[in-house]
């Protein structure tokens, strides 16, 4: 890429305003709202962003279905609870470590798994999720089993205290920010590119010359490394864990946010998570009680049917990241269908 | 060794309770290659239907299985309508290779299953629903050193029977030639002249109206009738198919028994909450075996 | 309102309305916070304590108090996630003085550490787990721990002449806490626990636990569990001829218990420090109540705990509010001082470590009922 290429500039403006927004406007406005009850939705979203990115990279970008997501988050959140509890570390050192943890577990179990297709590598996920789940549920000794695990002192990162609901976000932004530029820039590369290729026909990307086995392997242990990051992050903002955060149905509502935004796309994956943590939250305030998960349940149904390429396809939002952040090539033909056809 | 057999036999009623979801389960997975995650709220669905008429009308409990076989139909032909064909209106070649399409369809349905499941929880609260003790099979029968229930056998003969229909529907009448023409290659039945759409709902109802009975005959057996009912056997029929390798029916009815088996008799050795983790072990160490599942050698990758 | 009917029909309209609206702003509204779940796999739970809270507002309501109180009940799911944005919100709202909830320890924990942070009195009727009241000086709770229930079985057993006792309970940090309280003391006193395991919530066969459990040959059997388990339980136990004697906790007080278990709920027994049979007068005055805004049989276990902690709630609103100073640190102090309240659960005082003790009675399952007996 040339320093001439107009994309450069328009990619410099994107990312300038993607981050104008996340670390002034919407600040300004929590801040003038007065309610650290927002501030806690935006740190969730945040965390729940994270975790839809990165399980899109393996889901939307690489075409592995991930039913055992959840299982990550929750190591990297023990990991991270453990560590702060028993040697009194502060973020600053578990918030790596829980990354690495989950990793390194992710790698281990792909390890065995990644022969796997399509269904049989899904329900393989989904079988080391609930594993992966019952031993935290029932490793007593370890992970104090159902007692969960509290976190005492609050936030704290190179000796400032960032209990507070405003510092704790701008903490929260910088770590999912950096992650997800990470996972953007791994997506919209040639790596992203080899990945897809994956997805659309293994066997003819084994036949060009692309390692598939080793690629699956590594991007599910990406995956699972900034899973591990989300739980960290949502250990020490919440100061108490338990295995009831991480059970099956959060790795269902994180399949859910990636889909409904629209399969492999990274933009998409974050309107999902938005949308899905957002949304009941919102009809709390409008006092929708007892209807409030129908209503959830019909708008997941109302999107998926009318879009059901999600709320951003795939194929317009990396058409969007090549106008924006790349050389502003157009993929003919892409209007009518969904696929790379 | 009396203790080893009671525990086996356990392990089987539990198998069985697995594969009498399993069957339909399977039987829907294999029309459209598609997950259908509303399948636990069909048997649900069905549990409930059965006990409403039951504690309204008294009918006899085959009066009742017969009209919970018609509401679990019309379930799943609702569902195929609402969840599913909708997504078919792409034809184009793009779309049908699509991962997205297929990924979508699969969040459909567990869209309508978490609408379905919520609108019980609204209707009926989300307790257990009190069932009269005189329907609960649940009367103890002693087999020399082993006690089983009459529920056990009522299971037993209705899985048993449900298979060979099954197997009589799908390799003898025209409607069963259709599903396993479409199951085994949708545009190719198209081709032929195979009225897809029909066949995919007929499909559906079969598949549900057997996913109902299996609600409320597990609902009697365990006297437990409550929203949520479906979730657990929803997963370990979703496990059990893919271990059997998708397209076999006996191999999901085998291998729903294997984890039954597994989960009782890993009680013995270890304390009953690691069961789970014993289960999920089986299947991947089966998965690693044989990556297509046990009986699923035969298939191209799909 | 009643003296506001009175004025009007005086027949001085427009006076009397300025008037009453004058003696309307002298009565102000404090607000308490409820989270619970009213939807999701515990929503019963949730619904019979907003229940029980409305009835214990009604009767407030009703009592011509100096103020008046509402109470903002939110829907927590049974999700920590959730319970924390509860929490959030609760502490941004300047007019709630407390809350109250949530049902699991786990959520009620997560909330914690936001009333904590906050400072805000939290007073639990169900949080059961054993860190819960230290995480703060704002954590209270109505609920008797295991850590008095649990000696108190293992001696009820140990006197009916039990030497070898099995012990199962659901594996939650409350399960814990049943198996370890009882276990140490039964030890303590010469008896021996022969089997000690656990089962997940929900499990729908107890089959094979209760074959392992029967091999052992345990004299009785001591449980932790709820009333759907309970039943599950019970049920499969009779199935495969189990006559081992079960005892239990005061969880499993609920007449749903012997609903959903029939016959073979007969002979459990269990301690608990409610009875709907009690003739008391504030008993009887909940368990009418009760009939009649739920169509229900008699309240559980949990729903008179939860009327008992609004009502603790509202006796120290009271207080607060006579001594002229409502905020959520006098609305704590007070709760602190909460001394034999009289309540349908018993007396409850807090202690320093603000723990409720608790007058545990021993009950049996006779005749389809519960019904209270020496040993």
């Amino acid at each position: 890429m040339s320093v001439s290429d107009p994309g450069r500039g328009r990619s410099l403006l994107w990312t300038a305003l993607l981050l104008i927004v996340v670390f002034a406007v919407v600040p300004a406005l929590l801040a003038s709202a007065g309610r650290s009850y927002l501030y806690q939705v935006a740190n969730l979203i945040m965390i729940f962003s994270l975790l839809s990115v990165s399980m899109h990279l393996v889901t939307g970008v690489a075409g592995l279905l991930q039913l055992g997501h959840a299982a990550f988050y929750g190591v990297g959140a023990y990991c991270a609870a453990l560590l702060a509890t028993h040697f009194k570390l502060s973020i600053g050192i578990t918030l790596p470590a829980a990354g690495l943890a989950a990793g390194l577990v992710a790698f281990l179990v792909a390890l065995p798994t990644m022969r796997l297709v399509s269904i049989y590598f899904a329900v393989a996920t989904l079988g080391i999720g609930q594993m992966l789940y019952v031993v935290m549920l029932n490793w007593v000794p370890v992970t104090k089993g159902p007692n969960g695990i509290l976190l005492f002192g609050g936030l704290q990162f190179l000796g400032f205290d960032l209990s507070k609901p405003a510092p704790a976000y701008f903490f929260v932004a910088t770590v999912v920010s950096v992650s997800i530029y990470v996972l953007h820039r791994l997506s919209h590369s040639y790596y992203g590119n080899a990945l897809r290729a994956l997805r659309e026909d293994d066997q003819c990307a084994d036949a060009m010359g692309i390692d598939t086995a080793r690629l699956k392997l590594e991007s599910f242990t990406v995956s699972g490394f900034f899973a591990g990051v989300a739980g960290a992050l949502w250990a020490h903002t919440a100061g108490y864990i338990s295995p009831a955060d991480f059970n099956f149905n959060v790795s269902i509502l994180i399949l859910s946010m990636v889909v409904l935004g629209g399969l492999g796309s990274l933009p998409g994956a974050i309107v999902g998570a938005v949308l899905l943590i957002g949304l009941p939250e919102l009809l709390r305030e409008f006092k929708a009680g007892d209807y409030r998960n129908i209503i959830i349940g019909l708008v997941l149904f109302g999107a998926i049917l009318f879009l059901p390429k999600g709320l951003i396809g795939e194929t317009s939002a990396l058409d969007l990241v090549r106008r924006q952040f790349g050389r502003g090539r157009s993929i003919p033909g892409h209007e009518g269908g969904v696929g790379w056809k | 060794m009396d203790y080893y057999l009671q525990q086996l036999v356990i392990g089987l009623s539990l198998g069985m309770v697995y594969a009498l979801v399993a069957i339909g389960f399977t039987l829907i997975f294999g029309v459209l290659n598609v997950v259908n995650f509303a399948h636990g709220e069909i048997y649900t669905i069905g549990a409930f239907a059965g006990l409403l008429l039951f504690t309204s009308f008294a009918p006899p409990l085959a009066a009742v299985i017969l009209i919970v076989l018609a509401v679990g139909a019309l379930a799943g032909v609702g569902l195929e309508r609402l969840a599913f064909r909708p997504f078919r209106r792409f034809t184009d070649e793009a779309s049908l290779k699509s991962r997205a399409m297929r990924e979508a369809t699969l969040m459909s349905s567990l869209a309508l299953s978490i609408v379905a499941r919520e609108a019980i929880e609204l209707i009926f609260g989300s307790q257990f629903q009190a069932v009269p003790f005189k329907l609960l099979l649940n009367n103890p029968i002693k087999l020399g050193p082993v006690t089983i229930v009459d529920g056990d056998l009522v299971i037993l003969g209705t899985s048993a029977l449900m298979l060979f229909a099954l197997q009589y529907v799908l390799k003898h009448t025209r409607v069963g030639l259709s599903i396993r023409a479409v199951s085994n290659n949708a545009l190719g039945a198209r081709y032929v002249g195979i009225d897809t759409n029909r066949t995919i709902a007929w499909t559906f109802a079969v598949g549900s109206a057997m996913g109902a009975v299996a609600g409320i005959l597990v609902g009697l057996y365990y006297g437990a009738i409550f929203p949520a009912m479906g979730f657990s056997p929803g997963i370990k029929a979703f496990v059990a198919m893919v271990m059997g390798g998708l397209s076999s029916i006996p191999g999901a009815v085998v291998c729903a028994m294997i984890i039954g088996v597994s989960e009782a008799l890993s009680t013995i050795f270890v304390a009953s909450v690691w069961q789970d983790l014993v289960a999920y072990a089986f299947l991947i160490v089966t998965l690693i075996f044989f990556p297509r599942g046990i009986f699923g050698g035969v298939r191209e990758r799909v | 309102m009643l003296n506001r009917r009175s004025l009007l029909s005086l027949g001085a309209g427009a006076l009397a309305l300025s008037v009453s609206s004058a003696a309307f702003a002298q009565q102000p509204t404090y607000k308490i916070g409820y989270q619970l779940p009213l939807t999701g796999n515990t929503a019963q739970y949730g619904v019979d304590f907003k229940n029980a809270a409305e009835i214990a507002l009604d009767r407030f309501a009703k009592a011509n108090k100096p103020f008046k109180v509402e109470i903002v009940f939110e829907d927590s799911r049974s999700d920590a996630k959730e319970g924390v944005a509860i929490a959030r919100k609760f502490a941004d709202d300047k007019a709630i003085v407390g809350v109250l909830g949530d049902f699991t320890s786990g959520v009620s924990m997560a909330s914690a550490q936001v009333y904590k942070e906050a400072g805000m009195p939290q007073l639990s009727q169900t949080a059961s787990h054993p860190d819960y009241a230290k995480i703060s000086e704002w954590q209270f709770r109505n609920i008797t721990t295991q850590a008095q229930e649990g000696p108190l079985n293992a001696e009820w057993m140990y006197a009916l002449g039990y030497r070898k006792v099995a012990v199962i309970a659901e594996q939650t940090d409350w399960g814990q806490t049943v198996v370890s309280n009882f276990a140490d003391k039964f030890k303590a006193l010469g008896g021996q626990v022969v089997f000690s395991e656990f089962f997940n919530r929900g499990l729908a066969d107890f089959r094979p636990i209760l074959t392992k459990i029967g091999r052992e040959r345990p004299d009785a059997i001591y449980t932790g569990f709820f009333y759907e388990d309970g039943a599950q339980f019970l049920k499969q136990a009779k199935q495969l001829g189990l006559a081992t004697p079960i005892h239990s906790t005061s969880a499993a007080y609920n007449q749903q218990l012997i609903t959903l278990a029939g016959g073979d709920s007969e002979g459990m027994k269990l301690t608990a420090t409610f009875l709907p049979t009690n003739p008391a007068a504030n008993v009887q005055e909940f368990v009418a109540a009760w009939k009649a805004k739920t169509g229900q049989a008699e309240p559980g276990q949990f729903p008179a705990q939860a009327y008992d902690a609004v009502n603790i709630m509202l006796a120290a609103l009271e207080r607060a509010h006579a001594a002229g100073n409502v905020t959520r640190k006098s609305l704590r102090d007070q709760l602190a001082a909460t001394k034999d309240f009289p309540g349908v659960t018993g007396n409850t005082t807090f202690d320093a470590n603000r723990e409720p003790a608790k007058q545990l009675v021993r009950a049996q399952v006779k005749g389809g009922a519960f019904v209270a007996v020496q040993n």
